[in-house]
């Protein structure tokens, strides 16, 4: 592995451990908290704290899923009654023990978990728009509720289930352990957040295709992300029955799901410690204030979440945080605060996916067709390209050269036809699948994650070759050698630690190329890169891509407009109108023929009919 | 028969209740959580014109009027700035949804009353004595969707109106003023929703929460028909019966979750519901 930038690593080493100082010196002062709090506190208070401890939990999941991921969920609540009412089941209707108390907590782990499945299976399908997947969270907790509610003696109906036995612990005992369990699920989002996998996250939440697109099942992680928080909430659930010994379907209601959402929203989505004390602020207060003024608090919570939604989307912590930041930089310019240090390096080559050897396919298209309703857009493409080879699509505006791309690197868009990657039929696997046997798309706009930096960018594309950390933050990061070359003559390896939506547009668009090269994909498909680019940067582009066809076992895919431009790089053109390839050949060929001229000129091309 | 008339007077009501809500989604892309609270609204309106002793007729217009009021004051203040974030929108209008609910609160106190039916007793229709009130209904909710289908397809606001769903951008190139587009739609959308909270509460009652079941309805229910007054007809009636059904045969609560279940498996297989796609 050569190192092609280098960082002391004791300075490295340095920070981190200062960076990790402060979330574990809260930790720990929240632990001792724990040991104190109980004892001096009034019973009143204990009692609610428990409850709100609980509580911020479940919200520290909805944080997970809506802040940073972009899932806004209406159904977390329904996880907590599932536990809740796993525990007060059990307790009620086969007696309290070690044992069975062990069962129920099972159950409500197990059972969460297989719920969140199939709420996954509804709400993340491929496909599924995010308005759908709120509309699955919401169907959630009106299901349980209003079976629980049709239970009958079994689930004690609108009056839940109360009396049974639990564990015989002091209040300050619970006190102590859903303090804990508070303090360990806050400790254990923000190690995951914060780490490489935790990016994944934020990567959906800007821009779910262009995951799509890397390879990222975004399908499945959602659904996996769901299944982990779904069985925090349901923990949290079973501990609140164990400890209040009553339950209602309340808890597993739609109403207490937005109420967290309110929490969420309130204290700061996508911070972890404005939700935690957004619930216990709000929940304590509640419980002492809806006493003296019942209706009066709701409506003021109400009218303070509206105000918030609409004018600080932020949330109230992150808006008094950056106030007080503003305040305390006009007394001292802090120094810049220090950006993590990634290293690049150079990832051993792989054998690329079914091209070890030469005079192999690399893609070939076979009787393509794509209708939308009555329209043709492709009508029998047939062309097969091989390893080296660099193609280009032209053709007049609607000619279905866009369309055409997307048919090769998603299955389930063409109407009719075969398309083989690297030998592999392609049938309808998803664009992510389509990564896997080989193929790399860049969109035809700058396709980026906008609040991700280079390197993080960079890192994502990299998920589905090397597994990132889930719970660390890798200071290496090793890209194929395409990908570092299109970084060092673009000077994107200088920006590492800019986000993205502060680059300029061909520098997006060269991170864009440089993310799908990470991929080392075998056939790479361009749309229009070079679209709005200088002439400057668009010869860098040119360059690089030729240079890519040569030395790498790589066949490029490429739609342009401009001539010129194609004319100097391809090896191969093919020409589309109307749906048809009505010319491929060379580039001497296709340049000089009048058909190319007459197609350029707007006349209908003879050979294709309408 | 009576089975028959209730399926066809459910799908009424529902259609009546969603129509707002799907007037809201098609120009706005927006869901309005706050539609049951509006609905809300005109059921007051109903009892406030039973309480100061007017004929119950008047009651219709009356919640219409409040309806829109609410709608268009609610459009200024809290809408425009999230017209680019419709996932907040639905928070923002369910937060409102509680503001609203708990004013109700404070004015006319939590409990369950009674609004006076401008119509009561029962007729014989096909040899089956049926609420004539009802019945009424249906006549009612055709009449709505006739004017609203005038509306969009035979007016000058329709046109103006439609070309703001296809291409917000060109409409306002061309001279529109979309943010009056969108006020008259948002303020149209309460209305209605007003005008069948006022339809429903002679069937059973008003409380300060008697919105949110219906809410979540019709909710569903624009989900599965897509942006066309037609699909959601069609909606209202395959949805509705099967209700109505379940509740007679199974039990009422299973029959509350029917909507919601089948739209939700609904889409499940078919992402564009019962539009045409």
């Amino acid at each position: 592995m050569a190192e092609l930038t280098s960082n002391a690593p004791t300075a490295a080493s340095g920070s981190r451990s200062r960076r990790l100082a402060l979330p574990a010196g809260l930790a720990l002062a929240g632990l001792a908290l724990m040991l104190v709090a109980p004892e001096v506190l009034p019973t009143y208070l204990v009692n609610t704290l428990i409850r709100a401890f609980l509580y911020a939990a479940v919200a520290i999941t909805v944080d997970i899923l809506w802040g940073f991921t972009g899932i806004l969920t209406f159904g977390q609540s329904a996880f907590f009654g599932f536990g809740a009412y796993a525990a007060a089941l059990v307790f009620t209707h086969a007696g309290f023990g070690p044992g069975l108390a062990l069962i129920a907590f099972g159950i409500a782990i197990v059972g969460a978990i297989l719920l969140a499945l199939l709420v996954g299976w509804f709400a993340f399908h491929p496909g599924a728009s995010p308005l759908y997947g709120s509309v699955i969270t919401l169907v959630l907790p009106i299901v349980v509720s209003q079976l629980l509610y049709s239970g009958g003696n079994f689930t004690g109906s609108s009056s839940g289930l109360s009396g049974f036995e639990s564990f015989d612990l002091s209040l300050e005992a619970w006190f102590r352990i859903a303090g804990v369990f508070l303090i360990a699920t806050t400790a254990g989002a923000w190690l995951f957040l914060r780490s490489d996998a935790g990016r994944i996250l934020e990567a959906i939440r800007d821009n779910e295709q262009r995951c799509e697109y890397l390879g990222i099942n975004v399908s499945r992680v959602k659904i996996l992300l769901m299944m982990a928080c779904g069985a925090i909430a349901s923990c949290a659930g079973f501990l609140f029955a164990c400890v209040q010994m009553v339950v209602a379907p309340e808890y597993a209601g739609f109403a207490f799901g937005t109420e967290l959402l309110m929490w969420v929203a309130l204290g700061g989505r996508g911070t972890l410690i404005g939700p935690l004390i957004g619930t216990l602020l709000l929940d304590t207060s509640t419980s002492y204030l809806s006493g003296s003024l019942p209706f009066l608090w709701k409506l003021l919570s109400g009218l303070a979440f509206v105000v918030v939604i609409v004018a600080l989307p932020q949330g109230l912590l992150p808006a008094l945080a950056s106030v007080v930041r503003r305040a305390w930089r006009r007394d001292a310019p802090a120094s810049a605060a220090p950006a993590a240090e990634v290293e690049l390096q150079s990832a051993d080559p792989r054998p690329l996916v079914g091209l070890a050897s030469a005079g192999r396919l690399a893609l070939s298209v076979e009787d393509v067709h794509k209708r939308f309703g009555s329209l043709q857009v492709l009508r029998g493409i047939d062309f097969a390209v091989r390893p080296n080879e660099l193609l280009s699509l032209i053709g007049p505006n609607g000619a279905g050269k866009t369309t055409l791309m997307r048919c090769i690197a998603d299955g389930a868009e063409r109407s009719s036809g075969t398309v083989r990657l690297n030998d592999h039929d392609i049938r309808r696997s998803s664009p992510a699948a389509c990564v896997a046997l080989g193929a790399g798309r860049k969109f035809q706009n700058a396709n980026v994650f906008d609040s991700l930096t280079v390197a993080q960018s960079m890192r994502v594309a990299r998920t589905r070759l090397e597994r990132p950390s889930l719970w660390r933050r890798d200071h290496a990061l090793a890209l194929p050698t395409a990908a570092l070359e299109v970084m060092r003559a673009t000077g994107l390896d200088r920006q590492l630690h800019v986000a993205s939506r502060d680059l300029s547009h061909g520098m997006k668009q060269a991170l864009e190329l440089a993310m799908v090269l990470a991929l080392e994909p075998s056939v790479l498909l361009l749309d229009e890169p070079t679209a709005g680019l200088t002439k400057a940067e668009r010869t860098l582009i040119g360059r690089i891509l030729l240079d890519l066809t040569h030395s790498h076992t790589l066949c490029v895919l490429l739609v342009e407009h401009d001539l010129d431009f194609v004319q100097e790089i391809s090896t191969r053109i093919i020409v589309l109108h109307q749906g048809q390839i009505v010319l491929d050949g060379s580039v001497e060929e296709v340049v000089n023929s009048d058909l190319v001229r007459e197609v350029y000129a707007g006349a209908s091309a003879p050979g294709a009919h309408g | 028969m009576t089975l028959v008339l209730d399926m066809l007077t459910t799908a009424a009501i529902l259609y009546g209740v969603a129509a707002g809500l799907l007037i809201v989604f098609g120009v706005m892309k927006i869901i309005n959580f706050a539609h049951g609270a509006f609905l809300t609204v005109g059921g007051y309106a109903a009892l406030l014109v039973t309480h100061l002793g007017w004929n119950p007729w008047w009651s219709l217009p009356v919640a219409f009027a409040i309806g829109a009021v609410c709608g268009a004051v609610v459009e200024r203040l809290v809408m425009k700035p999230l017209y680019k974030r419709p996932l907040d929108a639905i928070l923002a209008t369910w937060g409102l949804a509680i503001v609203i609910g708990q004013c109700i609160t404070l004015v006319f106190d939590r409990g369950v009353q009674f609004v006076q039916s401008p119509l009561t007793g029962a007729v014989d229709f096909l040899g089956t004595s049926y609420s004539s009130y009802r019945l009424l209904v249906i006549p009612l909710s055709l009449a709505v969707i006739a004017l609203l289908g005038w509306m969009m397809n035979g007016s000058r606001l329709g046109l103006v109106t439609r070309a703001v769903i296809m291409n917000e951008d060109l409409a306002r190139a061309l001279g529109i003023h979309t943010g009056l587009v969108r006020l008259a739609t948002f303020s149209l959308g309460a209305g209605l929703a007003g005008l069948a909270g006022a339809l429903i509460t002679p069937l059973s009652s008003v409380d300060p929460n008697m919105g949110v079941p219906w809410l979540v309805n019709a909710f569903m229910i624009v989900m599965v028909s897509g942006v066309s007054l037609v699909s959601l007809g069609i909606a209202c009636l395959v949805l509705g019966s099967a209700q109505v059904l379940v509740s007679t045969w199974a039990n009422p609560i299973l029959g509350g979750l029917t909507i919601v279940v089948l739209a939700a498996v609904i889409l499940r297989v078919r992402p564009e519901g019962f539009a045409r796609g």
